[in-house]
């Protein structure tokens, strides 16, 4: 009962915020606002008829050309300056319910029916929704006493006072350290940090506090793990097989951008279009793995088309999700019902992502292919040469495919199988005398074959043929028996002219079982020769060459894009089907958006520096809003996933703006300039204190009175148990680990791999390094509302439940951990249990127990020491190892330990 | 779907999400940060919705799992949903085609191929007749194969559906389009909805679980079970018949119940002290979770412990105490219902059989998996029966998709054992119990089995049923992801009403 009239409550007080704006606007005689007061009334009361989806009688009351066009009747519903002549103004106070608006539904309010009536009178205005329109500098709100510390706190205070709150005092000294170690470094401080700052009683302790943090190493791990779920980023391919991935690179190519405070605009550009800005390295490269983190099919008769096409559309929705805080994916389908795009608007963003190289195939090509250092050296010394004995253009053109193995055609492409067939999905495959077709290839200029192939057969011949089978034929090819290992092999080929179909037959004398397959291709490259022949050193270079291509090298999935041979057109899909292809269109941004810059090409690159242009209105609000979250529990705007008008309207929306301007204009999108801005205000620094009236009043510290206590993300909760018992590993980058986990876990059909537990330190790295296989996550992080990235996920929605609490007292890295913070608590506290706990909650808390703590965790001590001192083989078990002192009073020391790291407190920011 | 559902849809979602808009999500908004002191009083069971407020159904994260009743009286309280994983044969089962044992060994003629795509099938394949004898059984004459001579003794409590048809072929997008209404990831599953819907009856067990057997997960992984963007607690929690039942359940070696109570004691005494610093009410809210979790140690290993059964149970499953099986999963949904487990979900992997070995062929394989479920989904129905738990227990069968009527000719080759390729066009389903009607059947196919001639049934019709039996209209259990309401059925789904009682 006592839930109900909670509800009731927050009803009626949305009801009265809602006839409160009206009447103050009859009462006020202000002039409408379009914003404010009629789109939410179209929103909730016409658009699911006259808007994107439907639009009866013709009329539409999404975008101002249609409302204020004609409909079907002819003439315009709406007639700025005249409400009376206005049809809208008639049809919604008719009386005749066949003709009354909203058809079958209750009547517009009196009020409602006012806000029309005025809005047409005064012009019938339009108004852009706040979040679509550029940011702007603010005013700051004009106060000043002893709390307020920087301009947030003036905004902040501002609405304080409209609410009739105070802001509450700052947390103790121990308080603040935790709470801003954990929202900078995810951890604990370190020791030598912490004890600075407590013993500093100096203005500038905290913000030198702040200094150090940021400074850390740390810094950049727990920013990145926020990032990752927004990149949706896994060590696995997803879908069925889910098999791995190798693209760990790219996490650590994040985490090196945060330490360095990469710009958060050229962080986005590097993501986005790294591999189009000029003379790409390999850290730019390996930054457009951002968009190579969609999955992968690798199920027998998955549609290679289908995957790709999931795939870049997953990257024009997680582009628009993570970047600019809009649920771009309902566009796909028909104009967004609510919000200003338009279907073809979709597809015209999609064509910026539709020509990149990747084809769902099973090596996840694109990769780019990094050598060891030897054979970097090589590169080198080929690149020297090719540079003298060619040009500039051709050796950046064999340095990019050594690099790349790109532009390369590949074998999925084929079709017309006959006595052939796509094996797997992916390899184009032939049994004796089969034929395939390779469509549409140019050949123009083009003498040199490349392709990877392997064979079980000797004496293989393949057969090319022009336009037919019965064409002419281009060239036989000997494939020599390569004992099924993959081969790349080169062979001169005519000269011939346009772009052909060709048509691939094979043959070999040694096959028996016209059941088998002959061969199987992987990808075809048509080129120029290698050049310089004749030159001093050719030998040398082709051999180099040669073994640069077979070199072995750590790959990962990036993007590049298709060359003019390959460009694919783009189409809309008619109602978001793939398979129904409407009209072509060319790339393009949304018409409510900031223009695309002059001078910038039609491609991602351009895109990216369209999104990061200073007028585009969502991408610095989205970031600030994500940040305050981050810090504050909640965002400004509250629904990270939708600034736009289906969003919760934003509590503060000119403190969002006011950071957002600064962030791009003063901060030059720093993101530690950002956050030192934020934790330096006064409101950042409150006590979490609450009292009974603050509750009353502002129930979910809405308003800021105090500081929010916050559950810590499942990678905190981890991170800040290792550190705080000594075991965590500072060991940055490299491959993703396996930490101990259950077994049964990864159970996953056609797929052999296994989850094979780290050894050593890596058992004791941070989450942000934890292998992520998307079908089986990591299942304690899971528990505690952990992503399974499978797509970008804008928020994430924090639970409470009993699976955490069996997690935490239960797992056996919690008692792992608790061991390991007894003998600390031992190193700590001496040899009174008394004090070893004391140093034990100090050392998680910063500050010392109080007395009634203190006995609860000693009691629960005595008892333990009661149980364990009557029972040796509880201890050996509880200690596991038999080498460490097992004597009853550490075996008590864990269990108090192991409650210590159940500490609500401890499990949250306070 | 047409044109005009399409629509209609959106329009009532568009409806939906502006009405809500101040509701729902208000509430969403403050149970995610804590409601404030006045929803702890929640914690304490009260429950103030309105027979008719479910479809505004409120998530409280403070305590999420408190029962609701549904929109309407349903006939059915908990469900029972056996999938079996891989897809099994209905031309070995239940489709029973004569007309295609004339055609064995006979090519495929091209008009069933043409604009068809298959996974494996390559070419021209040739017809393969069925693999078992066909039986008539019960007074409505349900044809059922010598496959399943225990289901025979009960055909009269089972409703068939013999035009069930997806468009996926291949597993996990098929699983997943069963499961969460959509083909791709990130969509809840059935007891996902079911449990955001309705709560959980027994505060000592999770409203949602999942036992699986045959050696794997189903294809699709956890997310047939996941809870995609509705908050993660109403997600399917995995019971292991080995090991562990729930994933951390056992108290760490060598601390034994008493200590775990007086550390739970002392936690929550120190949680306590917090809370009266900080007034701060999900602290309270952990205090209860600690205590649930407490309940659980003890409550999920008794319940998933089949031990103490009577021998004569063990006999009517075939159920083998302390191994994983399906018998024993079987079994375990029974008790799991009779606690008041509102949603258990049972997934049997190994049916999927091509024809590639002995173990996946429909002629060798098949027979064995059936004789694997045969007996104890049997023993469940009348095990249901005889506790009076059938009439609220509704039990589901099925899988993701059927097999072809032609034998598999994996590229293009002829396969050394006899197997069928993935066939989303047309297979059969069954339900029993919560208000279903038994000896009853829907849909037919064509004289071979390949296409629908009547009765067509798609997944979403499915759920809706489920859905339906236990109070719910599909259409207006919704939740807001992504700027609009979804719903389990997606864009369609209608209520199978001539099985329904």
């Amino acid at each position: 009962m006592v839930q109900f009239s909670s509800k009731k409550i927050g009803v009626l007080f949305v009801l009265l915020l809602a006839v409160g704006a009206l009447y103050k606007l009859a009462l006020s005689n202000q002039k409408v606002d379009y914003n404010i007061h009629v789109k939410p009334i179209i929103n909730k009361k016409c658009i699911s008829c006259h808007g994107g989806v439907k639009q009866e009688a013709g009329f539409s009351l999404l975008f101002q050309e249609e409302a204020l066009g004609p409909t079907e009747s002819g003439k315009p519903a709406i007639i700025p300056g005249d409400p009376e002549a206005s049809e809208l103004i008639r049809r919604i106070t008719e009386k005749d319910p066949a003709e009354r608006m909203p058809y079958k539904h209750e009547a517009l309010s009196e009020e409602e029916i006012e806000v029309f009536r005025q809005w047409i009178k005064e012009g019938a205005k339009w108004g852009q929704h706040w979040a679509y329109v550029s940011v702007k500098k603010q005013d700051i709100p004009d106060f000043k006493n002893s709390w307020i510390r920087n301009d947030i706190d003036k905004f902040i205070y501002e609405k304080l006072k409209e609410q009739k709150l105070e802001p509450a005092v700052e947390a103790d000294k121990p308080t603040l350290l935790r709470r801003l170690s954990l929202d900078l470094i995810g951890l604990p401080a370190l020791e030598a940090i912490s004890k600075k700052y407590l013993q500093d009683n100096s203005e500038k302790a905290y913000e030198n506090l702040v200094d150090d943090l940021l400074a850390s190493p740390r810094y950049g791990e727990r920013w990145t793990s926020v990032w990752l779920d927004l990149a949706r980023y896994a060590d696995t391919r997803g879908y069925e097989a889910d098999r791995g991935r190798v693209i760990w690179k790219y996490r650590d190519w994040l985490i090196r951008a945060y330490n360095a405070d990469k710009p958060y605009n050229d962080f986005l550009i590097e993501q986005l279009a790294g591999d189009l800005m000029p003379n790409p390295d390999d850290a730019k490269y390996i930054a457009t793995a951002f968009h190579r983190n969609t999955m992968t099919n690798d199920e027998g008769g998955t549609d290679n088309e289908e995957f790709r096409t999931a795939a870049v559309m997953d990257r024009v929705n997680t582009t628009w999700s993570a970047t600019m805080g809009t649920s771009f994916n309902c566009v796909q389908c028909h104009s967004h019902p609510y919000d200003p795009f338009k279907a073809d608007e979709y597809y015209k963003f999609m064509a910026f992502f539709n020509n990149s190289r990747d084809e769902d195939t099973n090596a996840d090509y694109p990769l780019l292919r990094q050598y060891n250092p030897q054979d970097s050296m090589k590169l080198v010394r080929l690149t020297a040469w090719l540079k003298n004995n060619s040009s500039a253009e051709l050796a950046k053109k064999y340095v990019d495919f050594l690099k790349t193995w790109q532009p390369t055609i590949n074998s999925l492409q084929c079709d017309q199988f006959v006595n052939a067939a796509l094996i797997s999905s992916w390899f184009a495959g032939l049994r004796n005398n089969g034929t395939c077709r390779l469509k549409d290839v140019v050949l123009q200029d083009k003498t040199q074959l490349m392709f990877r192939y392997k064979t079980n057969f000797d004496g293989g011949k393949w057969s090319i043929y022009l336009d037919a089978l019965n064409g002419k034929l281009l060239k036989t090819i000997p494939l020599p028996n390569t004992k099924g290992a993959w081969e790349i092999v080169s062979v001169p080929i005519p000269s011939e002219t346009g772009k052909r179909d060709l048509f691939f037959k094979y043959f070999s004398p040694a096959i028996k079982n016209p059941d088998d397959t002959g061969v199987q291709f992987e990808w075809f490259n048509f080129d120029v020769p290698f050049p310089g022949k004749g030159k001093p050193g050719y030998g040398i270079a082709l051999k180099m060459f040669d073994e640069l291509m077979h070199a072995k090298v750590d790959e990962t999935p990036i993007m590049i894009e298709n060359n003019q041979d390959q460009f694919r057109s783009t189409h809309i899909f008619e109602r978001g089907n793939w398979m129904v292809k409407g009209n072509k269109v060319e790339p393009g941004v949304p018409a409510i958006m900031n223009p695309m810059p002059s001078n910038v090409p039609k491609n991602r690159l351009g895109m990216a520096l369209w999104l990061t242009d200073k007028r585009n209105p969502l991408v610095a609000r989205t970031m600030v809003n994500r940040v305050w979250e981050q810090l504050f529990g909640a965002g400004l705007a509250e629904t990270l996933e939708d600034l736009g008008s289906q969003g919760i309207a934003p509590t503060h929306q000119e403190l969002l703006d006011h950071l957002s301007w600064q962030f791009m204009n003063e901060f030059n999108w720093s993101m530690k300039r950002l956050l030192k801005e934020i934790v330096l205000s006064a409101s950042y620094r409150q006590s979490s204190a609450v009292t009974e009236e603050k509750l009353r009043i502002d129930p979910n510290n809405k308003f800021y009175s105090r500081a929010s206590r916050i559950r810590l993300s499942a990678e905190q909760l981890r991170d800040q148990a290792l550190e705080v018992s000594n075991v965590l590993s500072k060991k940055m980058y490299g491959p993703s680990v396996m930490p101990f986990q259950p077994e049964g876990i990864w159970l996953s059909p056609y797929n052999g791999e296994k989850w094979k537990m780290s050894q050593g330190e890596d058992q004791y790295r941070r989450a942000v390094y934890t292998y992520l296989k998307r079908t089986a996550p990591y299942p304690s992080m899971m528990t505690f509302d952990g992503s399974s990235r499978e797509s970008c996920l804008p928020r994430r929605i924090r639970t409470n439940t009993p699976l955490q609490a069996l997690t935490s007292l239960n797992d056996s890295t919690t008692l792992v951990i608790s061991r390991s913070l007894a003998f600390r608590m031992k190193i700590l506290g001496g040899k009174e249990s008394i004090n070893q706990i004391s140093k034990g909650y100090e050392a998680m808390m910063f500050k010392p127990i109080t007395s009634k703590k203190l006995k609860a965790l000693s009691d629960l001590y005595e008892e333990a020491l009661k149980k364990y001192k009557k029972d040796k083989n509880a201890i050996v078990r509880l200690m596991g190892a038999k080498d460490k002192p097992a004597d009853p009073e550490t075996a008590s020391l864990v269990v108090v330990a192991g409650a210590l790291l159940n500490m609500d407190e401890w499990l949250n920011k306070n | 779907m047409n044109k005009d559902a399409q629509e209609q849809r959106l329009i009532r979602e568009a409806e939906h999400a502006t009405l809500q808009m101040y509701t729902r999500r208000h509430f969403l908004k403050e149970g995610a940060m804590g409601f404030g002191a006045l929803a702890f009083g929640s914690l304490l069971g009260s429950c103030g919705f309105g027979p008719s407020s479910a479809s505004n159904t409120i998530f409280d994260a403070s305590n999420p799992l408190a029962p609701k009743p549904p929109m309407f009286p349903g006939k059915a309280k908990s469900v029972i949903y056996l999938h079996m994983a891989g897809a099994p044969s209905q031309l070995e089962m239940f489709s029973y085609k004569p007309e295609l044992a004339k055609l064995d060994g006979q090519e495929c003629p091209q008009s069933l191929l043409e604009g068809k795509k298959f996974a494996f099938i390559r070419g021209v394949p040739k017809m393969l007749g069925p693999q078992a004898n066909f039986r008539q059984h019960g007074k409505s004459g349900l044809w059922l194969s010598d496959n399943l001579p225990h289901l025979a003794t009960v055909a009269d409590e089972i409703a068939m559906l013999n035009a069930v048809t997806t468009d996926q072929f291949n597993h996990a997008p098929a699983q997943l389009l069963m499961h969460t209404g959509s083909p791709r990831l990130g969509r809840p599953s059935i007891g996902a909805w079911v449990t955001y819907g309705m709560g959980s009856e027994n505060k000592n067990l999770p409203g949602f679980v999942v036992l699986t057997s045959g050696g794997n997960n189903p294809d699709a992984g956890k997310s047939v079970w996941g809870s995609g963007f509705l908050p993660s607690v109403y997600q399917g929690v995995q019971c292991r018949g080995e090991g562990d039942p729930v994933l951390f359940i056992k108290d760490p070696e060598g601390m034994d119940r008493d200590l775990r109570k007086a550390s739970i004691e002392a936690i929550n005494k120190i949680n306590q002290k917090q809370f009266e610093e900080y007034q701060d009410p999900e602290i309270l809210s952990r205090i209860a979770q600690y205590e649930m979790a407490y309940k659980m140690q003890i409550s999920v290993p008794e319940v998933m412990n089949i031990n103490d059964e009577p021998a004569y149970i063990h006999e009517m499953y075939g159920t083998e105490p302390g191994k994983t099986s399906f018998a024993n999963n079987v079994l375990l949904a029974r008790k799991l219902v009779e606690k008041g487990v509102r949603f258990v979900q049972l997934f049997d992997w190994g049916w999927d059989t091509h024809g590639t070995s002995a173990s996946g062929s429909v002629d060798i394989g098949l027979v064995n998996k059936c004789r694997s479920v045969d007996k104890p989904i049997t023993a469940l129905i009348l095990d249901l029966k005889q506790r009076g738990l059938l009439d609220e227990t509704l039990v589901v069968w099925g899988a993701e998709f059927g097999r072809t009527p032609m034998q598999e000719n994996r590229e293009g080759k002829d396969l050394p054992f006899k197997g069928r390729d993935h066939h989303a066009g047309a297979f059969n389903m069954w339900m029993a119990g919560g208000g279903i009607k038994g000896g009853t059947s829907y849909g037919e196919t064509d004289e071979i089995g390949y296409d629908i001639v009547n009765g067509k049934t798609e997944a979403f019709d499915i759920q809706a049923t489920i859905l339906n039996q236990l109070g719910f209209e599909h259409e207006k259990l919704t939740f807001e992801s992504q700027g609009r309401p979804f719903r389990l059925t997606d864009v369609g789904g209608k209520v199978i009403t001539q099985i329904v009682a």
